[in-house]
């Protein structure tokens, strides 16, 4: 770690600092580049995504219907796109830093809202419901939460003795996954195929037909949440240290793990609860985030964003793709996020472990 | 992450093996003797030794006998592919599953079902065989692109990415194909009913081979616990090592996924089990796993067909409600082994 010593005292390479009067704010500059890079993707998908569909809307039109001004798109645009597009950004947003942060608690890149048994407590919980003739577009969302923080509060318990030990974690958290997907897969086979055609549907998460209902709680929640975001940004640096460093630091590990468990936790639940378990999102998003910022830790803010750009751009094509029919957006999500992925692995360079690329 | 050494490790690992024989040979009589039509031990030996005639005797001989011989071949060829690629990737959560394996079988029998119009288990099993196979190609072909070759966290990710992209081939069928759909759900829990012995004609002999390779490497496995400087400077090859090891995992994979669809949990666990009875030494781990696997999955397979009479719970799902709680108390009771 080399670092410039100066007058202001130490900066770390690599970092740029802010100040504001007398507050100082320490910015990655490689991860601020590509957080402002990725938002303008963002924003330029998210205008495609409301020009593009079964009719053409010119951009200008678009963005007049967005801006509140009278057009005669508003039914398309304001109607059936953008709320669709809302609840895809959001939804997006929150499996990115959800995965970023039980993968940091994990320390393993292998770890997701899946692995430590969220989505499929979610799953078990809906596909149970839905065989055994729950219909109602209220319910399923509650219950989707509900299993899925259930889970997880399991894992927890189980995994707990004396500290959050992140292998002991992951693997009980797996063990759990597994056993409730096995719980799931049964119950497809007890109901007749349509049901399991629906229930397939939900698992692999789509956002056909859905809009403010979904996305509205779905803000308020992440707007309660933010803050909370906001510590974690800070905290995370601390939790992907091993645990004798982290001691030594004088951190609190136990504690900052756990909220930052909790806070993944969370962010799946409401996001599953609002579209469905869209898995990769949360394994791809962040590991490719960090392979942009090359930052120690695996950044948030560039999660969220690829998270967001992920979903919408895949949500994009699964409108567009085999139109009239609307594929589920989780068919595409991994198709988007994983070759991006699989390239940057290809193409990287010899990584010592501890040193930056 | 070693136990401590005691003077008794020998004495140890040679108990614990000849244990999990006794139990592979209990949980074989017990796969044999119950089911729909409970029959006694002795009747049992009576039909495989002399023949027996009666209902009895047809009943072992023509469906509990191929079942429970996939079910001792699946059970192997799973939980010592997991070791493997948890060794090869030095990953505690790496098994067939997660890095995409099974999941390549699973498009290829989506595949074959929606479009080829295959509709029988002996039809799936060359689909299946040839899914996990380019899956697994596909995975190491990524990992080893860029500088440094396939070093473990690129082999994971690389798995999780190909994972990724193979279950959104498969939802996308499904979800488009209801029929496809209608059909799959039932492979997809994973079970040994309805096994004949025309699959396990096919599926013995890449069992075989998959051990094989799999044993040649065990030294090399041990090297690369290590890591891999450290292995290299002990004078192993490392590629070779991850090559020829991956290559045992996928034709076992490969077998066991053809023979009986996605079974999860037992190349998970199964290797943490034996690494916490004999230490982390991969001569006597691959053994040990492989007796081991079979074991689970005959024991849940027998009860999967006692719990609700007269419906059968398929093995897949049994094995995960019963492995989870050894699994649980495996990881509480010391610090994993990774």
């Amino acid at each position: 770690m080399s670092a410039v010593t100066g007058a202001q005292g130490v900066r770390p390479a690599g970092y740029a600092v802010l100040r504001v009067r007398r507050a100082a704010l320490l910015v990655h500059r490689r991860a601020a580049g590509v957080a402002v890079a990725l938002a303008l993707l963002l924003a330029a998908s998210c205008l495609a995504y409301l020009c593009v569909g079964e009719s053409f809307v010119h951009p200008v039109d678009a963005l007049e219907v967005v801006f509140g001004q009278p057009s005669p798109d508003e039914l398309v645009v304001g109607t059936l796109r953008e709320p669709r597009m809302v609840l895809g950004l959001l939804v997006g947003a929150a499996f990115g830093v959800a995965g970023a942060l039980i993968q940091t608690v994990a320390r393993n890149p292998l770890a997701s809202p899946d692995i430590i048994g969220i989505s499929h407590g979610a799953s078990a919980l809906t596909v149970g419901a839905m065989t055994f003739g729950v219909t109602s577009y209220t319910v399923l969302p509650l219950l989707s939460v509900l299993g899925g923080i259930a889970a997880a509060a399991l894992v927890y318990v189980f995994a707990w003795r004396g500290g959050l030990h992140a292998a002991r974690f992951v693997l009980i958290g797996i063990g759990f996954a597994i056993a409730l997907r096995s719980v799931t897969t049964l119950f497809m086979t007890k109901g007749d195929y349509l049901v399991a055609q629906q229930a397939q549907i939900w698992m692999t998460g789509s956002l056909n037909g859905r809009g403010w209902n979904e996305a509205n709680p779905l803000a308020l929640t992440l707007l309660v949440l933010l803050p909370f975001v906001l510590w974690a940004a800070r905290a995370q640096r601390a939790a992907g240290l091993d645990d004798d460093t982290a001691t030594a630091l004088g951190t609190r590990l136990g504690r900052v793990r756990l909220g930052l468990v909790l806070l993944g936790v969370v962010l799946a639940s409401v996001a599953t609860g609002a579209a469905g378990p869209v898995d990769f999102v949360a394994l791809l998003a962040p590991q490719t985030a960090r392979r942009l910022t090359r930052t120690a830790q695996l950044p948030l803010l560039c999660s969220a964003l690829l998270g967001a750009l992920i979903v919408v751009l895949a949500d994009l094509l699964a409108r567009r793709l085999f139109s009239p029919t609307e594929l589920p957006v989780g068919v595409l999500t991994a198709a988007v996020g994983a070759p991006y992925l699989i390239w940057l692995i290809v193409r990287s360079r010899s990584v010592r472990p501890g040193g930056t690329p | 992450m070693s136990a401590p050494v005691r003077l008794s490790v020998p004495v140890r690992r040679v108990t614990v093996l000849a244990a999990a024989v006794v139990a592979l040979l209990l949980a074989v009589l017990l796969s044999l003797a119950v089911g729909a039509r409970a029959i006694a031990p002795s009747a049992v030996f009576d039909a495989l030794l002399h023949g027996g005639h009666g209902d009895s005797a047809e009943v072992i001989r023509e469906m509990r006998v191929p079942r429970t011989v996939t079910g001792v071949l699946v059970g192997a060829s799973l939980a010592v592919a997991g070791t493997v690629l948890q060794g090869i990737t030095r990953n505690p959560i790496a098994d067939p599953g997660i890095l995409g394996i099974s999941q390549g079988a699973s498009v290829a029998v989506v595949l074959a079902i929606a479009y080829a119009g295959v509709h029988t288990l002996t039809g799936y099993v060359w689909w299946a065989f040839a899914g996990a196979g380019l899956a697994s190609v596909a995975v190491h072909a990524i990992a080893s692109g860029g500088r440094g070759g396939a070093t473990p966290v690129k082999l994971a990710l690389g798995g999780a990415a190909v994972n990724a992209l193979l279950v959104s081939v498969t939802t996308g069928v499904l979800t488009t194909k209801a029929s496809a759909l209608d059909e799959f759900r039932f492979w997809q829990v994973g079970s040994l009913s309805g096994r004949d012995s025309d699959i396990v004609g096919r599926i013995w002999p890449f069992l075989l081979v998959g051990l094989l390779l799999v044993l040649a490497v065990a030294r090399g496995l041990d090297a690369l616990a290590l890591g891999d400087d450290v292995a290299k400077g002990i004078g192993q090859n490392v590629a070779a090592v991850r090559i020829v090891g991956g290559l045992g995992a996928t034709v076992l994979t490969a077998a066991g996924v053809a023979a009986a669809g996605p079974i999860a949990f037992i190349g998970l666990a199964v290797p943490h089990i034996a690494r916490a009875l004999v230490g982390g030494d991969h001569r006597w781990v691959l053994p040990l796993a492989a007796l081991i696997g079979p074991v689970m999955l005959l024991v849940s397979d027998t009860l999967g067909r006692i719990v609700f009479p007269p419906s059968e719970v398929p093995a897949g799902v049994m094995t995960a409600l019963i492995g989870v709680p050894f699994l649980v108390m495996l990881v509480r009771r010391k610090t994993v082994a990774a």
